[in-house]
């Protein structure tokens, strides 16, 4: 069993967190011949847009931006979740979807906070290891470390040390996690 | 009487706990307790000479008593007549942290740099000293004594200070091997770095700064001035351990040698 | 299982799930950010008051994460229920106090909450410049959480203080009043 990635999305639909597991599909875009030639922040920003090539959920045709991939991913969960709301009321959510290749699950906090992880098929009932993410170290690490801003636009804050060595010390050890 | 009452408190707020001193103090001296009296003067005595240098100085000084004001209009209830040893029951830790975070937010606005941040967070927490010094002097009104050596005050602030607002004693009190004027108070765990996860941009940081401030502002008051900051440490067992460098000023060093 | 009452709840987390810390800390901090704002806004008690609630605001956003994290409380079905909350949980798992809640409105949007205790201001006395007794509301930063706290839980709130003891009122009120409840934000450039 194995878990594909990891997203965090505000209550204002933006993508604060995210991180890979277990992809080697993805592969940084090789340098352009602008980004080669000195403005070293475009160069960054540059590296930083890695791109899928193959493989992996969302299968996409072509190239895809972590960017791109999160308004993906968003807008999937965001669009499900509505659909689940209006059938079958307020208080209705969705667990979790699956294709044949990969499982996506979801968990929303009352604060629109979306937790979203996105294994392969196998994987059962993991709504308790999102909570416990969110109870255990997003609201520890993250909503009470002071030099955290209290939201986080462009995922400021949340990509700290404590919250990342705590994400990988408690997922590492997890039998979905091979 | 005048000295105890306004000593070394700013004019505006949390004024409520020294002239809780004063109340008490004015009651004891009233019912004319002789040996109540002798352990009051004492007292007076000890918190006279709280005058506290440097920043204290800065604040303003009120030399107004409070007490007209009560007299002129009939009031209920006041804080002077509260008991001080009453404890208040304990809060949740978190609203100490979200109430900090807010404190480093606000601090983080309009500041140069790291230093300046660290000056901000010490000037809170020198506020909180000064305060927390006076009501440990009027609860230990039994065993008040002055302390007139260094390491006599370290300890105090190393055990008294600390159980005091952080409910436990701080966990190491070191003398410096190289400097003769520096001295290390040691907290394996900080409160204020409980969830502290210092960003790499501002690697030096360390908002500890807030207890080096208390411990500055217990050893102003008690007339040996020292220059107090954090500097972490982490350890494999203790990530957070902070230790607090005390460096003395010139002058106590002089007085220490003369007392010895 | 029984359903249980909100104070309920507030006991039990308190006791079992809540870690503490002695409540002078908290005090006295909060007296020094009071006292640097004072200085900072020149005694411009007006704009202590608002620099108070935006703080509050911004603990608030991060408060109700906690409270959530710790509470697992369901949404609630009314801004009864929403009072209570406040009222018995809130107040209780932070604060160790629970304020009553009183003057309900007809519409039900507008209630009080009186504070018999209020740690924040334990041995607090006002400046005496006679413009503070008049201007400032020292707990001011506690409106500011509950607006953060309820906006986050998508229901925008005005809370505001109508007397307080230490300007020497017979008691401690803040008025709390629900505005509307707020739609889920949509993303960009979606309709």
């Amino acid at each position: 069993m194995t878990i594909y990635s990891f997203w965090i999305f505000d209550r204002h639909c933006e993508c604060i967190y995210h991180k890979d597991f277990k992809r080697p599909q993805r592969v940084l875009r090789p340098p352009t011949l602008a980004s080669t030639t000195g403005d070293t922040k475009e160069n960054a920003q540059q590296q930083q847009k890695r791109v899928v090539s193959s493989g992996g959920p969302p299968k996409g045709t072509g190239p895809l931006t972590v960017d791109d991939e999160a308004k993906l991913v968003f807008g999937v969960v965001f669009s499900l979740r509505n659909m689940v709301t209006k059938l079958a009321g307020d208080r209705e959510s969705f667990f979790a979807f699956k294709t044949s290749k990969y499982k996506l699950h979801f968990f929303e906090t009352q604060t629109n906070l979306r937790f979203v992880m996105v294994t392969d098929v196998r994987v059962e009932g993991i709504r308790p290891i999102l909570e416990q993410i969110y109870a255990g170290l997003y609201v520890e690490y993250v909503v009470k470390n002071p030099l955290s801003p209290p939201e986080h636009p462009g995922g400021e804050g949340v990509n700290n040390e404590l919250f990342s060595l705590g994400l990988d010390r408690f997922l590492t050890p997890l039998e979905i996690f091979e | 009487m005048r000295g105890v009452g306004t000593g070394h408190v700013d004019s505006s707020l949390h004024r409520g706990v020294t002239a809780s001193a004063q109340a008490l103090i004015s009651s004891a001296v009233d019912t004319s307790s002789l040996s109540c009296y002798s352990d009051f003067a004492s007292l007076l005595i000890t918190m006279s000479k709280m005058q506290s240098s440097s920043r204290a100085s800065s604040d303003k000084l009120s030399l107004r008593s409070s007490a007209p004001s009560s007299v002129l209009a009939p009031r209920r209830a006041t804080i002077y007549d509260r008991n001080v040893n009453r404890r208040a029951p304990d809060l949740a830790l978190s609203a100490f942290a979200f109430l900090f975070s807010e404190m480093v937010q606000y601090s983080q606005k309009n500041v140069k740099g790291v230093q300046e941040m660290e000056n901000k967070l010490s000037a809170y927490g020198y506020h909180v000293g000064q305060r927390v010094l006076e009501l440990s002097a009027i609860r230990e009104i039994k065993n008040a004594k002055r302390e007139t050596r260094v390491l006599g005050l370290l300890q105090f602030i190393n055990t008294t200070i600390w159980k005091a607002i952080f409910g436990k004693p701080a966990d190491a009190l070191e003398k410096s091997k190289d400097q003769e004027d520096e001295y290390m108070i040691i907290d394996n765990d900080p409160i204020s770095n409980k969830y502290i996860s210092v960003p790499k941009d501002m690697p030096s940081l360390d908002c500890a700064s807030f207890q080096a401030g208390v411990i500055e502002a217990v050893m102003d008051g008690c007339q040996f001035p020292a220059r107090v900051t954090a500097h972490s440490v982490p350890t494999d067992l203790h990530p957070l351990k902070t230790v607090f460098l005390v460096k003395l000023d010139p002058l106590v060093l002089e007085r220490e040698r003369y007392m010895r | 299982m029984a359903v249980r009452t909100p104070r309920q709840v507030g006991e039990d987390v308190w006791k079992t799930r809540i870690e503490k810390v002695n409540a002078e800390l908290v005090t006295l901090t909060y007296g020094s950010v009071v006292a640097q704002l004072c200085k900072d806004f020149r005694n411009d008690y007006v704009q202590v008051n608002e620099q108070l609630e935006s703080m509050g605001y911004n603990i608030g956003i991060r408060l109700i994460e906690d409270f959530l994290a710790r509470t697992n409380s369901e949404r609630c079905r009314s801004f009864k229920d929403t009072a209570e909350m406040i009222s018995k949980v809130g107040f209780k798992i932070f604060l160790n106090i629970t304020p009553a809640i009183l003057n309900w409105s007809q519409d039900n949007k507008q209630f009080s909450l009186i504070f018999d205790e209020n740690p924040l201001a334990d041995f607090v006395e006002l400046p005496d410049d006679g413009k503070a007794v008049n201007e400032l509301w020292y707990s001011n930063i506690l409106c500011g959480v509950l607006r953060g706290a309820l906006e986050m839980v998508q229901l925008q709130v005005e809370a505001e203080f109508v007397s307080d003891v230490l300007r020497g009122d017979d008691a401690t009120e803040m008025k709390v009043t629900l505005v509307r409840v707020l739609e889920d934000e949509m993303p960009v450039g979606d309709e």
